[in-house]
């Protein structure tokens, strides 16, 4: 059954432009879900003050039945306005540098998450967490069930929808843990690749660069539609995962139905991926990671499309990726790289995208800190019958910020971002963005 | 040569023994028991979701332990005394104490405990400062010279939190496990006297100490 997207939905209503993206829909949608986050960006720090005087706002996690049900939580406004030459006035994000999908831009977000342990006893408790989007629908992003054997051995089985297991930041997406605003690249740039559709040729893909927001191909799924970061920070995988803690170190493995770029609930790609993470915390306050992934990355329907041979060689996302964290008295630095490689049953040379951040933290202040990172990602050449190039744009962000605890669960940060792409319509683009952030 | 130096003496020492009160009042004490109804829940950690696995399971901070102190504190309490020092451990993602009670210039130190990082802060009015990072094996510490409450959290464990009460007079007292407290050494008057548990004071209630003897006063609290 042909796999009917958002993007399609409003295509099919009518409302799809005939010529190409940075159209009225964008800026029609925009302003709406700006008003929402701008609105929120204003009203949550007012109205958690103000509630927050009157004793009336949570500063610690819920809890209830006895200590059994543990309910938390995050909530973050976030706005932004890019610069517009030559109008003077607060523009949107045209470039698409910070967008998760066709719809929704990390930097003009009302994000609300809610998540909760209920445990059953010492051995079992189920997890979930529950999130809604500018004021949408709440959606289930986590729910598993964890197992602990032996209680008194850091040995844990987790199944169902589960945290991801490669890589660092995706289990921090929380606003809260993020020292600045926007995400890196690895973890939200949306490439050009889509698990549903599938380039007939090189120069197909090359025409597509910078074009990850809204792309399409002539095989697989002709709709218009986002394509794929190297991994989703947006969405959690389907499966089962096993992790073991010692002293000093940290492993975990994890077989799942969905891929890094795609995590799915339902398999669409007959295959499942296997990741699996090696912590080493060799003393406090340092951590280095070494993470692994490989797994089906097209649909059964696009492989079928492309006239895939073997969908376990062609069809496929493998992943490796290192991370460190240093921390001592007032400073944070964390680094990771990730490399992924696509295979695709058109194109014979494999498509590698190679992802790389530094970000530091420094408090000046018990309430004040300043942060930065600076984030590039890059795409391997590929050659067609008459174009030769990166198969995507390489992206370079730097992105300077920092944050003011109102009190300790009420946070404001502010950051300015520029981002720099040598091709799509828009190659050049600088953001400011304030957000304010609540849990408990 | 000497007699009128010696008269005036002799003079006023008489003057100061007719002026004495027939004893020195003797300083008591007053004592008794905070009852809470209800004990506040130590904080759970958020749920972890996002984590690969179960964080190891922590002792609870004990926050059965109330303060006890006089409102109005006789005169003369207010008197400089001696820097002291006290500790407040980080131990098993835990303050201990979790309630502690000093005068203005004590000293705090704040070890580590674990074998994992902590970061104290605070962002109290009374005191605002930040410790930043430190490992297993190490201190650091803070100087509280403002009386007021001081709510201490860890940046890295959001569950992690105490209270530090500082007093401009030594007339107070920790309440035991079984939420007795004897505060003592208190020149003989009527003071009010405050119970607190957890970020709840009581009302103030009166206390006549006798002169040597002591007082009893009960608290209900929450």
């Amino acid at each position: 059954m042909k796999e009917c997207t958002r993007a399609q939905r409003r295509c099919q209503l009518g409302h799809w432009p005939s010529v190409a993206p940075y159209n009225s829909l964008k800026v029609r949608i925009l302003s709406s879900r700006g008003r929402v986050a701008i609105a929120g960006a204003c009203v949550v720090p007012l109205a958690t003050a103000a509630l927050g005087r009157a004793q009336g706002f949570p500063s610690e996690p819920l809890v209830f039945g006895a200590g059994r049900v543990t309910v938390g939580g995050d909530v973050s406004a976030t706005t932004s306005c890019a610069e517009t030459p030559g109008t003077g006035s607060c523009g949107t994000d045209t470039g698409f540098f910070n967008y998760s999908d066709y719809e929704y831009s990390t930097l003009r977000m009302l994000r609300v998450d809610i998540n909760a342990v209920v445990k059953a006893n010492r051995y079992m408790a189920v997890l979930a967490e529950v999130r809604s989007e500018n004021g949408g629908s709440p959606r289930p992003y986590g729910l598993y069930v964890r197992l602990r054997p032996w209680t008194e051995r850091a040995f844990d089985i987790q199944a169902g929808r589960i945290p991801p297991t490669f890589g660092a930041f995706a289990r921090r997406t929380y606003a809260n843990d993020n020292l600045l605003i926007g995400y890196p690249l690895a973890y939200q740039y949306l490439t050009s690749l889509r698990p549903d559709a599938v380039p007939a040729s090189a120069d197909e893909l090359l025409q597509m660069r910078g074009r990850g927001w809204l792309s399409n191909f002539s095989l697989g799924n002709l709709a218009k539609d986002r394509g794929v970061p190297i991994m989703s920070a947006f969405r959690w995988d389907t499966g089962v995962q096993a992790h073991a803690g010692w002293s000093w170190t940290d492993v975990a493995g994890a077989i799942t139905t969905g891929s890094l770029a795609n995590p799915l609930v339902a398999d669409d790609n007959n295959g499942k991926q296997v990741a699996g993470r090696m912590t080493l915390h060799p003393q406090a306050g340092l951590l280095v990671g070494l993470s692994g992934a490989r797994g089906r990355f097209l649909t059964q329907a696009a492989s079928r499309s492309a006239g895939s041979t073997d969908p376990n060689r062609d069809s496929v996302q493998s992943a490796i990726g290192a991370d460190a964290e240093y921390s001592r008295d007032y400073y944070l630095i964390r680094f990771e790289a990730i490399r992924s490689t696509w295979t695709l049953p058109t194109i014979d040379a494999p498509l590698r995208a190679t992802a790389a951040w530094l970000e530091g933290r420094y408090k000046i202040h018990p309430r004040l800190y300043a942060a930065g990172r600076l984030d590039h990602v890059g795409f391997t050449s590929i050659t067609g019958v008459v174009r030769a190039g990166s198969w995507d744009a390489p992206v370079t962000r730097v992105e300077l910020g920092g944050g003011f605890l109102i009190v300790r669960n009420l946070q404001l940060k502010a950051s300015f971002q520029r981002n720099t792409r040598p091709a799509g319509r828009v190659t050049h683009l600088k953001i400011g963005a304030v957000q304010a952030v609540f849990w408990f | 040569m000497t007699r009128p130096i010696v008269f005036p003496a002799v003079l006023a020492a008489l003057v100061l023994a007719g002026a004495a009160p027939p004893h020195a009042a003797r300083n008591g004490s007053v004592r008794g028991r905070v009852e809470l109804r209800r004990v506040a829940p130590t904080p759970e950690p958020r749920p972890s979701v996002a984590d690969l696995g179960a964080r190891l399971t922590r002792d609870g901070s004990d926050r059965l332990r109330s303060v006890v102190y006089l409102e109005t504190a006789p005169r003369g309490a207010f008197d400089q005394s001696d820097p002291a020092h006290s500790i407040m451990d980080q131990r098993n993602e835990t303050f201990v104490p979790h309630v502690l009670a000093i005068t203005t210039g004590t000293t705090v130190d704040f070890p580590n405990s674990d074998r994992i990082y902590h970061n104290v802060f605070s962002l109290s009015r009374t005191k605002s400062f930040d410790l930043g990072r430190y490992a297993a094996g190490r201190s650091k510490s803070i100087r509280f010279d403002r009386p007021g409450i001081v709510r201490v959290f860890c940046d890295i464990h959001s569950h992690m939190s105490a209270f530090i009460l500082v007093f401009n007079h030594p007339f107070f007292a920790m309440t035991d496990a079984e939420g007795r407290y004897r505060i003592e050494n208190i020149p003989p008057g009527s003071y009010n006297v405050v119970a607190w548990n957890e970020g709840l004071a009581s009302e103030p209630r009166v206390a006549v100490i006798p002169d040597g003897g002591s007082a009893e006063l009960d608290f209900l609290l929450r």
